[in-house]
């Protein structure tokens, strides 16, 4: 890897995409709809104090989606754009190597979309002294979400170099994208409810059966030769039904962008409770860690217990953070697709995708 | 050190299309040599393989000695191409896009900026340098790639249709240049299917057809071959065409139908060159005004001509 070249390759990018116009009107709409997002949370946050933090949280995720859907234009037909322009041969041609013109067209998609973030700057700036919260989670965020356009850029060029047209290569990014924000969700759901375990309910209760006729251990004169409750027998009841087990399949939910993006955050709770839509997410995802109980058991013969109740905080005791598995997944298949990428790029050439000329 | 190129057995077949069967030649340094075929022929195909882009199925070739298969790094370094599709980045003046040329070739900026200039003068772009490449003409483009491939001075220089889309004056500016940099030593492939404008600056030839190169003795026996050669009289108002083409006839002791008339000319084959000095001769003794006597198609075409009727073929279709 030659940083000069690939300095090169990453300059001759960046310069035609400064000089496009299309390029200033997509940072335009994209300032115009967080202008308005943001007028609109003030409006309506406005009603009541405090919810401030939702609204940064919500600001954060908007900008999330509207980077994740932007991305795939900036990088979908990076190559695949080139050999049709017939402007990438002549760079294989030169002395840069395949993986040089990949990861640096890889490298230009990813600044690329750092411009929106950019943009977005001073709305997450503004939000988060509305939301008066602390600087870690709009530092976390931001990191997350440079990450999360880096993923993107990796996929959009690793498709741009994998398929032969380019507009099924944008459409393979948006596809994947759309498989890890909305597909997770899915699989989590059915695969949870697919992968089931069986639970074994055990209550034990008295037997009303062995009452004598006219008995009544909970009336206040009952006849003296009637049972009192602990005079009577027990029985135990079982019932074996199927529960999900989401347990097993969390890592799935994981990969999802945004949960990513809640989960990687500092989490804030108020008196056990989370205090915003970060916190909220990460809490669901992070419960669903939980192996439910192969037993449970109810015991009505004894003393009724009071149910110990426990906050959305101490329930997450013994779960992990699973954003780092959830990104670990998506730079897994974003380096796997710009590997493939740059296998199917490398000349000379063995075989070509169909319907393409290599100049 | 011999810089040439040389080929052998060089396959390449894109699924069940068969584009270069089996090609086999060299190209000399100091000396262009013209590939020459027509539409469809492997020509493209090949100069890919040539520069490196494409693996052929089998056979071998060497640039200047070096397998660009093996050492694709190695070739590049020596070779410079002109690919003909003309991919214009978008929005990159024509100084940039040899600056940033150069640059993917190792120079350093200002020595990149410098060659940049340098080249622009040599390819008369320099008072578009600031232009976007993009809204280049066709024939300003074809000398920007040019002048793109020559941007690290390669000692082999691969062609692909420099001349298409030239201007007269350019396609004699291209000539005059191809001349020097193949006095300089350098090897020069270039290929065409406008064989005029081959034919004005090649030395050797290499015959495409169907994927296959054609044997040069096939070629020799070709140029051999019965050609036509091309004869305009004096025009003499007085007396009609027919007329002049009865006096050469007869000057000929030839049958009147078995010389063609082009327009104005008349078109006389003759089995070889040595049969027409003769029959100029004839003519000339025989006091036929002429005012002109020539081949009537190029060295190339005629052999090119020849070859496409396939071997044993009869004449020339001229």
């Amino acid at each position: 890897m030659n940083l000069h070249r690939l300095g090169t390759v990453i300059g001759i990018e960046l310069r035609q995409r400064v000089r496009s116009v299309g390029w200033y009107v997509l940072l335009g709409v994209f300032f115009v709809i967080l202008m308005a997002v943001l007028a609109l949370s003030f409006a309506s946050f406005a009603l009541a104090s405090g919810g401030n933090e939702w609204f940064f949280s919500l600001v954060i995720m908007l900008v999330l989606l509207l980077v994740l859907l932007v991305s795939p234009t900036l990088s979908g037909s990076a190559l695949n754009g080139d050999r049709d322009a017939a402007t990438l041969a002549p760079v294989q041609v030169t002395l840069v190597t395949t993986a040089e013109i990949v990861i640096g067209k890889f490298l230009a998609a990813w600044i690329s979309g750092l411009a929106f973030l950019v943009v977005a700057a001073p709305f997450l700036v503004v939000a988060t002294a509305a939301g008066g919260l602390n600087p870690g989670v709009i530092l976390a965020s931001l990191g997350i979400l440079v990450l999360e356009v880096g993923v993107v850029a990796a996929i959009g060029v690793g498709f741009s170099a994998v398929v032969a047209r380019p507009i099924f290569s944008v459409a393979s990014t948006y596809l994947v994208i759309a498989a890890l924000s909305i597909g997770t969700l899915i699989a989590f759901g059915l695969g949870g409810l697919a992968v089931r375990s069986e639970q074994v309910s055990i209550s034990r209760d008295v037997d009303w059966n062995a009452l004598p006729a006219g008995c009544d251990p909970g009336a206040v004169n009952q006849p003296s030769q009637c049972p009192t409750y602990d005079e009577l027998p027990c029985i135990e009841n079982r019932y074996t039904s199927e529960v999900p087990r989401f347990d097993r399949v969390w890592w799935i939910l994981a990969a999802n962008p945004f949960v990513i993006l809640a989960d990687a955050t500092p989490p804030t709770y108020v008196d056990g409770y989370p205090r915003d839509l970060f916190s909220q997410i990460a809490f669901s995802v992070r419960l669903a860690q939980k192996v439910p109980e192969t037993e449970t058991r109810f015991d009505g013969c004894a003393a009724p217990d009071v149910p110990s109740y426990e906050t959305p905080e101490e329930q997450l005791d013994g779960t992990v953070p699973s954003w780092f598995v959830g990104l670990f997944v998506q730079l897994l298949i974003a380096a796997g697709l710009l590997t493939w990428g740059i296998a199917r790029t490398r000349t000379p050439a063995k075989r070509l995708p169909p319907g393409t000329r290599i100049a | 050190m011999d810089v040439g190129i040389d080929a052998a057995g060089v396959r390449r077949s894109f699924g069940a299309v068969q584009a270069v069967v089996d090609v086999t030649f060299t190209a000399a340094p100091g000396r262009v040599t013209g590939l020459v075929g027509p539409n469809g022929s492997g020509k493209t195909t090949l100069m890919l393989m040539l520069a490196s882009l494409l693996q052929p199925d089998a056979g071998q070739m060497r640039i200047g000695g070096v397998d660009p298969i093996a050492d694709p790094a190695g070739a590049r370094r020596l070779l410079g191409w002109m690919p003909d599709s003309l991919g214009a980045w978008s929005s990159l003046t024509a100084r940039e896009v040899l600056v940033a040329t150069a640059q993917l070739y190792d120079l350093p900026r200002q020595a990149a900026r410098t060659r940049a200039d340098d080249l622009l003068e040599l390819v008369d772009l320099a008072s578009l340098a600031k232009s976007p490449a993009r809204v280049l003409s066709r024939g300003q483009k074809q000398r920007l790639a040019l002048a793109r491939a020559l941007v690290h001075d390669p000692r082999v220089l691969l062609l692909d249709e420099p001349a298409s889309g030239l201007d007269p004056q350019a396609r004699i500016a291209l000539r005059v240049l191809l001349r020097r940099l193949a006095a300089e030593g350098r090897t020069i492939l270039i290929s065409s299917h406008v064989l005029s404008e081959l034919e004005e600056v090649v030395d050797d030839a290499v015959f495409m057809m169907d994927g296959r190169t054609v044997g040069t003795d096939r070629v020799a026996a070709a140029a051999t071959r019965m050609r036509s050669w091309r004869v305009r009289l004096l025009a003499d108002p007085s007396r009609g065409a027919e007329a002049g083409r009865a006096d050469v006839a007869a000057a000929l002791g030839r049958l009147s139908n078995e010389i063609g008339a082009d327009r104005r000319d008349l078109l006389v084959p003759f089995a070889d060159e040595a049969g027409a000095v003769a029959g100029l001769r004839a003519l000339v003794g025989a006091g036929v005004p002429v005012v002109e006597f020539a081949p009537a198609v190029g060295d190339l075409e005629h052999a090119f001509l020849d070859l496409r009727v396939g071997p044993g073929g009869e004449g020339s279709p001229a």
